[in-house]
Parts: C-alpha cells; sequence; structure tokens
C-alpha cells in the first residue's frame, strides 16, 4: 500500500457515495481494505468481559454475552449509577457531535472507540446537521469490526469508513484517518469512554498529542473518561477489584486535573471540564443522576 | 431447544394461529415473571388452569395461544388485582391470538415455515448466514421458482406457483414502513451456484447487488479465497426482536421441519459465530464488487 496523499485522497472521495473501506486502489473485489491488520490483536473472546460489550449491555443492547452481563451486574452491585453513567456518556456523545458539526461548523470526525453501534451514532447525529459529514470510526475490537463495517453506514452525500486499529497505533490510525479525511481541513478527534483503558505506561498523553498534532488549528478534540472523584475510595477500589477479575480490559481512573492535561493546546468550549451529564445539557438531558465521567470539548489553537 | 416436527404433535385445541407469536412468547415472559415472584409452582399453575406443567411451560415460551379464563385465572392466582393491568393483559393475550397473511397458504405451508413467517415479519433485525441459496427476502421470482422447483419436482405447477408467490408476498417487509435491519452474510458458493440457469443467476445476482444498496440492508460475502468459515455446520438465521424481555431467536431450516434454538448459550454461540463471518467476510462495499465482478462471469 502507497502512502496516502491526504489532500488527494479526499478529493478523489468527494462526490462518491463511499461507504467502503477500500484499499488505495481497493476496486477490486478482491482488496478488500479494511482488514488492516492490528498491532495487537483483541482475541475474540466471550469468555471475559470486554468494554464493547459491556456498554452495549449497559445501554439495554442484545450484542453481549454472558461474561459480559455478569461483569455488569457485578459492577452493579458496587456502583448502581453505572447505567445513568453509560446513558449520560451515550448523550453526551450526541451533544457534542450536534455542537461540533452545528455550532462549530466540523464537516470531519474521527471517531476512536466507535464501540458496537446502537442509536444515536456519530455519523448520523454530524449527517442529520450536515449530510456531507465524513466520519472515520475506529476501533480493535473483532465484535465492533463485525458490526461497525456492516453497520454504521453513510448517507449518499457524506461517507464513513472504518478502521481496525488499535488506538496506541497512531501511524496506522491517522494514516488510514487519511484516506477520507483532508487534514488540511479541521476535523474533530472524540475520544469517549476509551482513554481510561489505557494505563500510564502506554503514554496517553503522547497518543493525544500525537493525534492533535496531526489536525490543523481550529480542528476539535472531545474526551469522556472515568474520574475517581466521583466515588468512594472504597467504592472505586471494589470496582477495579472486580474489572480485574472479570474484564478483557482494565481501565485506569484519572481526576479532573490529569483530563484536563490531555486538553493542552487547546482552548476548552463553555463549560469547560464537568461532569457529562452537565456539558451544555439540552432540555431533555437527563441530569437528574450523579455519573462518574468527566468530559470536555477543546479547539485547537 | 426446541424441535418442531410437522405431524409428529397431536393437534394441540391450543395451537393458535401463528400471527402474535412474539407478542405470545412476551406475554409469557410476564406470566413467568408474575409466576416465580408470586413463589407459584408450574404444576400449580398448570392444575389452576386444568392443565399440567407442560401446559404452563407452553404458554410461558409463547408456544401456545391464551384463553382469556386460563389468563384471567393465573392473573388472579399470582395475586395480581389492578384491574386495569388485567384487562392489558387479557387485551394483549386476544390480539396475539389474530391471524396474519400467509394463513391463506397454510394447505401448502408446514407449520414450522407459518411460524417462522410470523416471526420475521415481527423480528426488528434479521441476520443471515447463507452457504446454498439466495436469501428468500432477496430472490427473484424465477430464481424463487427454480428453488421450488428444486425441493418439489412432482408437485402441480399451481402448487409451484402458490409456492412462488408465498416467497414474494414475504418480501413486502422489504419496502414496508417499519422495515426490519437485514444484514446477510453468504458464502461465495451461493453467488456461484446458476439456481434456474445461468440467465435467472445473473438477474438474481443483479437484484442482489440492487437490495444491497437499501439503507437498512446489509449484505457481505465471504469469497472461497478466505478459506474454512466460522459456521462450518450451515445456514441459519437469527431473529431480534425490539421488546427487550424477547430473546434472540435461531432459526435453522431443515428438509423436513425447523429448529428454534431459544436457549441462550446456544443463541450465544450462534451470534458469535455470526460476528465472526461478519468480520471475515468482506465489507459491503467491497461485497457489491464481488458481486458484479460474479456477474461478469455466470
Amino acid at each position: 500500500m502507497t502512502q496516502p496523499d491526504p489532500t488527494g485522497w479526499a478529493a478523489r472521495q468527494k462526490g462518491m457515495a463511499m461507504n467502503s473501506d477500500e484499499a488505495p486502489g481497493g476496486r477490486e473485489p478482491s482488496a478488500d481494505g479494511g482488514d488492516e491488520s492490528r498491532v495487537r490483536p483483541l482475541p475474540f473472546d466471550t469468555s471475559r468481559a470486554h468494554q464493547a460489550r459491556f456498554y452495549d449491555y449497559l445501554l439495554g443492547g442484545k450484542d453481549n454475552y454472558e461474561a459480559d452481563r455478569a461483569a455488569v451486574e457485578a459492577q452493579l452491585e458496587i456502583y448502581p449509577d453505572l447505567i445513568f453513567t453509560a446513558r449520560a456518556n451515550r448523550a453526551f456523545l450526541g451533544r457534542a457531535v450536534r455542537y461540533l458539526a452545528a455550532d462549530a461548523g466540523i464537516r470531519q470526525f474521527l471517531d476512536i472507540g466507535t464501540g458496537i453501534p446502537t442509536a444515536g451514532n456519530t455519523h448520523e447525529v454530524a449527517q442529520a446537521v450536515a449530510p456531507e459529514s465524513q466520519i472515520v470510526y475506529v476501533d480493535y475490537d473483532p465484535i465492533v469490526l463485525a458490526h461497525a463495517r456492516a453497520l454504521l453506514r453513510s448517507n449518499d452525500v457524506g461517507a464513513t469508513k472504518y478502521i481496525d486499529a488499535d488506538l496506541r497505533d497512531t501511524g496506522t490510525v491517522l494514516r488510514l484517518a487519511g484516506q477520507l479525511l483532508d487534514f488540511t481541513k479541521p476535523v474533530a478527534i472524540t475520544l469517549l469512554s476509551i482513554l481510561h483503558a489505557i494505563p500510564d505506561s502506554d503514554d496517553p498523553y503522547a497518543i493525544v498529542a500525537t493525534l492533535l498534532a496531526a489536525v490543523p488549528s481550529g480542528s476539535y478534540l472531545a474526551i469522556s473518561h472515568v474520574g475517581p472523584e466521583f466515588v468512594s475510595p472504597e467504592t472505586r477500589d471494589a470496582l477495579l477489584d472486580t474489572a480485574r477479575r472479570t474484564s478483557l480490559q482494565q481501565y485506569t481512573p484519572r481526576t479532573r486535573e490529569q483530563v484536563a492535561r490531555f486538553f493542552e493546546g487547546t482552548d476548552l468550549v463553555p463549560p469547560g471540564l464537568v461532569p457529562v451529564e452537565e456539558w451544555r445539557p439540552e432540555p431533555d438531558t437527563d441530569t437528574a443522576g450523579k455519573s462518574s465521567f468527566w468530559c470536555a470539548v477543546g479547539r485547537k489553537r | 431447544m426446541n424441535t418442531v416436527v410437522p405431524g409428529s404433535e397431536q393437534p394441540d385445541p391450543d395451537d393458535a394461529p401463528v400471527e402474535g407469536i412474539v407478542l405470545r412468547m412476551l406475554l409469557g415472559t410476564q406470566l413467568r415473571r408474575l409466576r416465580e415472584t408470586a413463589g407459584v409452582s408450574p404444576e400449580r399453575a398448570g392444575t389452576e388452569i386444568r392443565g399440567t406443567r407442560s401446559k404452563i411451560s407452553r404458554m410461558e415460551t409463547g408456544r401456545v395461544g391464551f384463553k382469556a379464563r386460563d389468563v384471567d385465572d393465573l392473573l388472579t392466582l399470582y395475586g395480581v388485582t389492578d384491574e386495569q393491568l388485567r384487562s392489558r393483559f387479557l387485551s394483549l393475550a386476544k390480539q396475539a391470538n389474530r391471524p396474519d397473511w400467509w394463513t391463506r397458504y397454510g394447505d401448502i405451508l408446514p407449520d414450522w415455515f407459518e411460524t417462522y413467517l410470523g416471526l420475521e415479519s415481527a423480528a426488528t433485525t434479521i441476520r443471515s448466514f447463507e452457504i446454498q441459496f439466495v436469501h428468500g427476502l432477496f430472490q427473484t421470482e424465477d430464481y424463487a421458482r427454480g428453488v421450488t422447483m428444486l425441493g418439489h419436482r412432482a408437485a402441480p405447477a399451481e402448487e409451484i406457483e402458490q409456492r412462488v408467490a408465498v416467497r414474494l408476498k414475504r418480501q413486502d417487509l422489504l419496502t414496508r414502513p417499519t422495515a426490519p435491519r437485514i444484514w446477510s452474510v453468504m458464502d461465495e458458493a451461493v453467488l456461484r451456484r446458476p439456481v434456474g440457469g445461468a440467465a435467472v443467476m445473473r438477474e438474481q445476482l443483479r437484484h442482489l447487488a440492487e437490495v444491497a444498496a437499501l439503507p437498512h440492508v446489509t449484505i457481505q460475502v465471504v469469497p472461497f479465497a478466505r478459506g474454512g468459515h466460522a459456521a462450518a455446520s450451515g445456514s441459519f438465521t437469527i431473529l431480534r426482536f425490539a421488546e427487550h424481555d424477547l430473546p434472540d431467536l435461531v432459526y435453522i431450516e431443515q428438509l423436513t421441519s425447523a429448529v428454534y434454538l431459544e436457549q441462550r448459550a446456544d443463541v450465544e454461540h450462534y451470534l458469535e459465530v455470526a460476528d465472526q463471518l461478519g468480520g471475515s467476510a468482506l465489507t459491503p462495499a467491497a461485497s457489491t464488487l464481488f458481486i458484479e465482478q460474479v456477474i461478469k462471469e455466470t
């Protein structure tokens, strides 16, 4: 595969009803793009809970397995507000993408940590505002791969693309995203409920900085992230312990200050860094509960 | 697992017309929950409605229709006194017994297929994997005739046409306002086997490429080049319903009967296989290109 020229690719994609993960030049049936091999393959393992399926069950989906449900139930015993948190995070995605498309005029989205498709996916929200919006989805879960490739389909004017890659492999993410997105124009990078799956040892700050460096001034960064401040230390430890026993992926809660560091080089959109349910709530936003996720949207200087 | 073998069961006066099976499953699930909450055993509940444990079990899994009197007695036994709740239950039970279009074809359709049609038209998502034939919802008239002739060589022309008519009528759900999402993964063999001859097959393939463009339809091909695949056993369909309470159902058609899998462990095994197949198949866009390539070669 040749190194893509982002501008050239964007130009070639323009006007095409693309719903493909074609590799460059992949007009041949045999060249089934999108099957880019990931650097850290996640096994197709349903014996332990996986974040995407865990989340699917929390949101009332049916694409989950016994281990996922058991993990959710175990967490709910300790922390019943988990359901509210998951819903509030999903609602934040809707409001953030709507804001980015309608108020910030963004037409290109890089959605990393797609999860199993449910109602109100990024391209649906963005294309409802601006049909020409182009969205690149990135995830590394084989189940998400199956569902996202099949179901996250663009309208005819815009475009969607799915990349099977690990967020930590920013080189692959950016290279493949550049086949659809024009990195000379503003891009919104959304990292919702994913950075806490990256331990400090994998340097999540460097990952975010690399992604931000690839997009021009006027681009946006949206993050939601588990915060330790929302629960007692005992609850936090019990939740982490449960995850260790039940889940494939572990997570690292980060404080408000630690989450704020991801936004270096950006100006936060009001109201700044807040719990997900408090970010620009709309009349129908459920603010009755208390989530345990921080979130913010920042504009690159 | 619940195996439905036509003719193997005594006619049961409780056997309802198939429409509303999902409603029955839903009502049955709720009745089971009420019974368990009330701490009533299936035997005791069966006795209450002049039946057995197995009658209760059949009701609770939506296999039989509901008699108003039985529902009424059970609600009383379970301590449900709220009149509004009771009357809602009863009116749902009545709806669940309503017949639908395919009952007209009752004489040519085996019971198990009628049941399937009811489920299919109630599903919000239909996922399938096909190794031999194009999915019934995507068949052209000529292809459908070709498939029907294979199975009923000796049948009179009139019956063949009736069977073809059922297949086509089924496709109404593709264009109805609340069309289900259909996600069909097929082996390359489906595209290569010229049922009805090359001309019929080319037309069928063109039709397949057309339906693949519908927003609620996803078609993916697993090319031979991908080697063996996860569904070693054969074709299957997974039906999903909107109701949160209702589990997914796996439907496997056999020569003289059909099997429904509804136990979670069974269903999850198929879901897992379906997810693996979806992941190993060509993307929807590449699949359309692949189909176009096969058209040229057919």
